[in-house]
């Protein structure tokens, strides 16, 4: 009967398994198969031996990242920079949906949301150069107004002060668009006899946003932020690499673990310890996401991921 | 959607490759056994070719993996050299190139993954030593350069061969040509005369250079390093290393040793005097603005800017700065430039031969023909010229027999690693500067050969440190060697507290206990 019922279903959804083939497909290949290549974090990699017969060393490909003395330091970078990418961004997102979506006007909505992404699609090389032509002392845009009204030029490059606030509006300034979409999407699929009914009762716009809106996109927030919160100890190494490079004078407040381990094995190329890295990351983000489900899933049972 | 790191990402696609290839490479393994065992005649033509023929009856084609872009004329080129190619050696050659942008990720790839090809170019800048111990190479014995590249193993000096070692085994058929690699300054001559500055010809002459454009020159960027050029980088190996007649056994690291040093005494440079002089002298320089404020994130081309007048001097070496001054010359660049020793009596050494060469693949299934490959390109004068300028009179255009010149198809047919094949059949290019020339020669009666000219580093047991020794190099010595760090004492104090932190040290003892053993073993 159960077995029955079971091809039973496959026939009858194939269209839609079929769709979901591809990615299944990719997962297994691109997430699943290579999660063997773990071992490669324990082993003294040569080619003769290739992933299986390698040497194995234990824990001495990670020495190098927690003898450095700055294993905290990045560690605790890349956990804060991605906390306040993913709080900042996913207000500006959702306050931009919101006033996409009451300003209406096909037109103008339809020409903001393209302006808004076309960040989105400029890579992070061209990204750094344009940081660099705006910021830099000599003929940096913002010092050369700076110098126009007669004011001091700022030397942004050597001041690592500045660039949590710069790292934070760049990220902001590029996710915008892309993430306004997916809010944008979820309002629109909010049921619309809501909208009548609170209008029916009263409600002007801003009690429509607080009562009616915001409430019906938790789910969709919440469902984000733990998808995000994943990756949450794994910096966006194109981002901090090409706005910062190999500038040591902001390492301190600019280093990422994807960076610092970029810098450290670039010239020996081992790629157990760059392994070893990643192995790191995966045990810090999963032990995360883990406890950031339990909590939501004490609180809400429907609302977790898993 | 999310963007990965680079790094995870190289992970997987390299377990991915390697997974793959894990399969692959059994197949090759049973494929090359294959036929050795069935091919009866293949063991009578090797007991035949210790007569001197060798047995080149069964075609084969090779293949060798080069780095740079695929030149344009490629085809035009390997076609005819693979006609001659089958005349002497019934064998073809094809390149594949990686390109300068990603080269360095895909060139332990190619080898990780066990790709079918036959030979590939190599040198210490790219991992050579490491690769090797990796297991990329195959092992070069005696045996097999006198049987299979006679011309090679008779023309090469034996320095050559021993430096070309790693751990006592041989892993390269290096260049056969000496190479200086010490750094110089290409400057702007009608800038000098026009401040009538004294000729440059020491540290002190060239800061007046410097400050005299910086203050004057409007525009113009007195000094730009070239970008990714960091840890000890070119002015550091005029003003440190050639200055002082020391040497270090590698530039990622802060460990010299002077070169008379019969021990081979190494030394942090870091915590020398000399090293503080030289970061005053900085100093003052960048508080004169003699480089852009932010140097660092800069990533202008240096040879571009200085050919557009963009910035006053640039440093490089010997072979870089003349082709570019050629360049300008040829394209009637307004401005007048020369070339600047600010230390012309300091020990001049030579290139190690791993800076070229070339290596057979591990699991290569014809090395005995990918080693006649070699001794042909190296030795045989057709050939050499034919893959080193290209087709004659197209390329280039013969000028006796050591000197070219250049054509306008030139630029179609160059670029990429054939300098390999470098040895004394070698074309210069005629337009070369002169006085690039004269001063080369100087140099090369200045060589000075040091005992350890072919020590090789092994890190195997120090990894972790050299990895953090690099990243405080770059966070801690940087920023202090272009000025940015306001408090040079200071500055100076934190590098060194870092650096015992990340086990210069350890590093330092290691490498010692390897040279005393060097030593020890060549003096017996």
């Amino acid at each position: 009967m159960n077995r029955h019922g079971f091809w039973n279903d496959v026939v009858k959804y194939r269209a839609i398994l079929l769709m979901l083939a591809p990615a299944v497909l990719f997962f297994l290949l691109f997430a699943y198969v290579p999660m063997v290549g773990i071992i490669l974090a324990f082993k003294q990699y040569n080619y003769a031996g290739g992933v299986f017969g390698s040497p194995w060393n234990g824990l001495d490909n990670i020495r190098f990242f927690f003898e450095s003395g700055d294993a905290w330091r990045v560690t605790r970078n890349t956990a804060l920079y991605n906390i306040a990418f993913i709080v900042i961004n996913n207000l500006l997102q959702i306050f931009a949906a919101i006033l996409l979506f009451e300003v209406g006007g096909k037109w103008f909505r339809k020409i903001t949301q393209s302006v808004l992404f076309l960040p989105y699609f400029i890579s992070w090389v061209v990204v750094g150069a344009i940081a660099y032509n705006l910021l830099n002392y000599d003929i940096g845009t913002v010092n050369v107004i700076l110098k126009g009204f007669g004011m001091e030029p700022i030397d942004i490059y050597n001041t690592p002060a500045y660039w949590p606030y710069i790292l934070v509006i760049v990220s902001a300034w590029k996710g915008l668009g892309y993430g306004t979409v997916m809010y944008l999407a979820a309002i629109t699929s909010i049921d619309t006899e809501m909208y009548e009914a609170a209008e029916i009762d009263g409600a002007n716009i801003f009690q429509r946003i607080m009562k009616v809106t915001i409430p019906n996109l938790y789910p969709t927030v919440i469902i984000l932020t733990l998808l995000a919160v994943g990756n949450i100890f794994r910096g966006d190494f194109g981002m901090f690499y090409n706005m910062i490079g190999n500038n040591g004078i902001l390492f301190s407040a600019t280093d990422v673990i994807d960076t610092f381990v970029f810098r450290s094995l670039i010239t020996s190329n081992d790629i157990g310890m760059s392994a070893a890295a990643g192995v790191y990351q995966s045990v810090l983000g999963f032990a995360t996401i883990m406890l950031v489900n339990y909590a939501v899933r004490k609180h809400d049972k429907d609302r977790a991921l898993f | 959607m999310q963007k990965k790191s680079k790094l995870i990402l190289l992970s997987i696609v390299l377990t991915l490759v390697m997974i793959l290839s894990a399969c692959g490479g059994n197949n090759n393994a049973s494929e090359s056994t294959q036929p050795a065992a069935e091919t009866g005649p293949a063991s009578e033509s090797q007991s035949a070719a210790t007569d001197g023929a060798l047995n080149t009856s069964e075609e084969v084609k090779l293949k060798m993996i080069f780095v740079g872009p695929k030149p344009v004329d490629y085809d035009a080129v390997f076609t005819e050299l693979n006609k001659k190619l089958k005349e002497k050696i019934n064998a073809t050659i094809e390149g594949e190139f990686l390109d300068w942008s990603d080269w360095a990720q895909k060139y332990p790839l190619k080898l990780a993954a066990n790709e079918d090809f036959d030979l590939i170019y190599s040198a210490n800048w790219a991992g050579y030593g490491d690769q090797a111990l990796k297991g990329g190479f195959l092992e070069l014995t005696e045996d097999m350069l006198a049987k299979y590249m006679p011309t090679t193993w008779k023309e090469m000096p034996k320095v050559s061969w021993d430096q070309a070692k790693v751990n006592g085994k041989l892993y390269m058929v290096p260049q056969n040509r000496g190479e200086s690699i010490e750094k110089l300054i290409l400057y702007r001559e009608d800038l000098r005369k026009k401040y009538n500055l004294p000729v440059i010809d020491s540290p002190e002459a060239y800061t007046n250079y410097l400050k005299a454009v910086a203050a004057n020159e409007k525009g113009v960027i007195p000094f730009t390093p070239e970008t990714g050029d960091w840890k000890l980088h070119n002015l550091d190996r005029v003003l440190l290393k050639q200055q002082r007649d020391w040497n270090m056994l590698d530039f990622d690291l802060p460990l010299g040793f002077k070169l008379t040093d019969e021990k081979g005494q190494i030394f942090n440079v870091y915590e020398t005097p000399e090293f503080k002089e030289l970061l005053l002298y900085y100093k003052d320089l960048a508080d004169n603005n003699a480089w852009s404020k932010n140097v660092l994130n800069s990533k202008n081309d240096h040879q571009l800017d200085f050919k557009e007048g963009k910035t006053a001097s640039i440093s490089h070496n010997m072979g870089t700065l003349g082709a570019l001054m050629a360049l300008m010359r040829k394209e009637n660049s307004p401005f007048e430039v020369a070339l600047a020793d600010v230390t012309p009596n300091s020990k001049k050494s030579t290139a190690i031969s791993t800076q070229n060469g070339t290596s057979v693949h591990a699991t290569s299934k014809n090395p005995e023909r990918a080693l006649m490959f070699i001794d042909l390109m190296q030795n045989d004068k057709e050939l050499h010229d034919l893959i080193m300028n290209g087709i004659e009179g197209v390329h280039y255009v013969p000028v006796g027999d050591n000197k070219f010149q250049a054509t306008d198809a030139s630029n179609n047919y160059t670029g990429f690693s054939n300098w390999s094949f470098n040895s004394p059949l070698n074309r210069d290019n005629e337009s070369f500067p002169q006085e690039a020339t004269d001063m080369q020669k100087g140099w090369d009666a200045n060589v000075y050969h040091y005992p350890l000219e072919t020590f090789v580093f092994n890190n195997t047991k120090v990894k972790a440190e050299v990895a953090n020794v690099g990243n405080v190099m770059l966070r801690y010595a940087i920023p202090l060697e272009y000025g940015v760090i306001k408090d040079v004492d200071k500055g100076l104090e934190d590098l060194n507290k870092q650096m015992k932190a990340a086990g210069i040290d350890k590093i330092q003892q290691e490498m010692q206990s390897q040279i005393d053993a060097f030593l020890a073993q060549n003096n017996e």
